[in-house]
């Protein structure tokens, strides 16, 4: 069975639709299941993911040359890793120019390095468009919506427009009470370590809510990674 | 197979005649022409340097040198010679062709000759054209528009055009989008053609572990300026498949 890295470009047009906490549960997910995995933060300015993971995503600055080197040069890097970028909202066009410019969606196939874009959507018309947009650009590109629920909610009826995407698939991320929310705030609280032992000092119900959260998500991750395994066997 | 001549020059220095000189070999090697280079930069070359394996360092005003070039036009294997003129040597490199009686020979239908004349942003540019003009009238004449900064070009306009192309015919313009500093001072040291770069390869055939990122710059810069050659059918004129092809349209 051919095992393929995946690089992960985790985005949206559009502000506040939760890409950060995304990119955030994505690294935790690997972490739990003992894998390493390398992130990048495109926001410069006020990175919400790096503060997360200060040893293990590197902030850069996708306007600058210097800093594209390091984000796909390190993307392409052979270590068997999985990569995971935050590109936040106003990087968004820039980092699509430079991946046309550079080649680098035709580079990475060639690698064997799977890029998976996780295109946040939500009700606006730019998210669509944007979706159908780099669709049209990357027919072969692997893509998935995500649904953040708190961030961008939508009526039943405006769910519909999840269809029209052109995705392989949806990620749904439920929404949180709202003290939960701040407890996940708290940069030093490592996912994947509440998962292995939830601190004790923290109280009972917003651990149960955050398990209860977190527990759907992951397993929506690992439902996509058995796909993938499974998609890319030599015997079925 | 008629011999062919690119001359890639221009009077004014900085406009980047030799980058043009080193995409032109780029292209015909990749679309397996070969090519000698012949770089007038005496007594260094800065084509040379990047192309040493088919470029040779010659002074165009030195009759060895001239009969090294010109009697082996027939005789060489190799159809298509690239010259990189020196910075402010186009006019005279012309007159030098024209005293060895070259232009006749080319008059004659016995070469085909191509000029690049290479332009900068300011109208000094446009004033080279004028000067030009009366040794391109057999050549395929072609102005090179190259945005070797973020400086904006001077606009053709209406008036600007008649005044200094009434006298010219050419036969079109070719526009050289800017690469940016980073991959370009990279390939500089380096010190290979754009194509080994982007392949990934030293002057020796090994693996350099140049930045992906500057590799993806060159190679789509390289395959802007590729389409700007195929569209002027550059192949065509060098190497024409058939009599018809060589006879590439002018225009006023």
């Amino acid at each position: 069975m051919k095992r393929r890295a995946n690089v992960f470009i985790v985005c949206s047009p559009s502000a506040r639709v939760g890409v950060s906490t995304t990119a955030r549960l994505l690294t935790d997910y690997y972490l739990l299941t003992n894998t390493e995995p390398a992130g990048y933060d495109t926001d410069p300015h006020e990175p919400r993911y790096a503060p997360y993971f200060p040893d293990r995503v590197r902030v850069l600055d996708v306007s600058d040359i210097r800093g594209q080197i390091v984000l796909f040069d390190g993307l392409l890097a052979d270590d068997n890793r999985p990569k995971i970028v935050d590109v936040w909202h106003r990087s968004f066009p820039r980092f699509f120019e430079t991946v046309q410019d550079i080649g680098f969606i035709e580079e990475a196939l060639r690698r064997d390095v799977e890029p998976v874009v996780l295109y946040h959507a939500d009700g606006g018309r730019a998210s669509l468009e944007g979706a159908w947009a780099l669709h049209e650009h990357w027919p072969e590109l692997t893509m998935m919506i995500v649904h953040n629920e708190g961030a961008s909610p939508l009526e039943p009826e405006e769910i519909e427009i999840f269809h029209r995407y052109p995705a392989q698939g949806r990620f749904v991320i439920a929404p949180l009470p709202a003290p939960v929310v701040r407890a996940l705030s708290d940069t030093t609280l490592s996912l994947s370590e509440f998962l292995r032992s939830p601190p004790v000092d923290m109280s009972i119900v917003v651990r149960a809510a955050i398990k209860a959260w977190i527990a759907p998500i992951f397993a929506q991750f690992q439902s996509f990674e058995l796909r993938r395994q499974l998609e890319s066997s030599n015997y079925l | 197979m008629k011999p062919s001549v690119i001359l890639v020059g221009a009077d004014k220095g900085g406009v980047g005649k030799t980058t043009i000189a080193r995409a032109v070999l780029d292209y015909l090697n990749s679309n397996n022409i070969v090519a000698r280079g012949f770089d007038t930069e005496f007594p260094r070359g800065t084509l040379n340097r990047f192309h040493p394996e088919q470029t040779s360092v010659v002074d165009l005003t030195s009759t060895s040198d001239q009969m090294r070039i010109l009697d082996t036009l027939n005789t060489a294997q190799v159809k298509v010679t690239v010259i990189d003129v020196r910075a402010g040597g186009l006019s005279l490199a012309l007159q030098a062709l024209e005293d060895t009686g070259f232009l006749d020979a080319v008059h004659a239908g016995e070469f085909n000759f191509l000029i690049f004349h290479v332009l900068g942003s300011s109208i000094a540019s446009l004033d080279e054209i004028e000067e030009i003009a009366p040794f391109v009238e057999d050549a395929h004449y072609f102005l090179v528009k190259n945005h070797v900064n973020d400086t904006t070009f001077f606009e053709w306009d209406p008036l600007t055009h008649t005044k200094y192309f009434e006298k010219v015919m050419t036969s079109g313009e070719m526009t050289i989008p800017k690469l940016n500093e980073m991959s370009y001072e990279q390939v500089e040291i380096a010190g290979v053609p754009f194509s080994t770069f982007v392949a990934d390869r030293t002057a020796e055939g090994e693996p350099a572990g140049q930045s992906f990122v500057l590799r993806g710059y060159v190679r789509t810069w390289l395959n802007r300026i590729a389409d700007e050659f195929d569209r002027v059918q550059l192949l065509g004129l060098v190497a024409p498949r058939d009599a018809k092809a060589g006879k590439a349209g002018k225009e006023r």
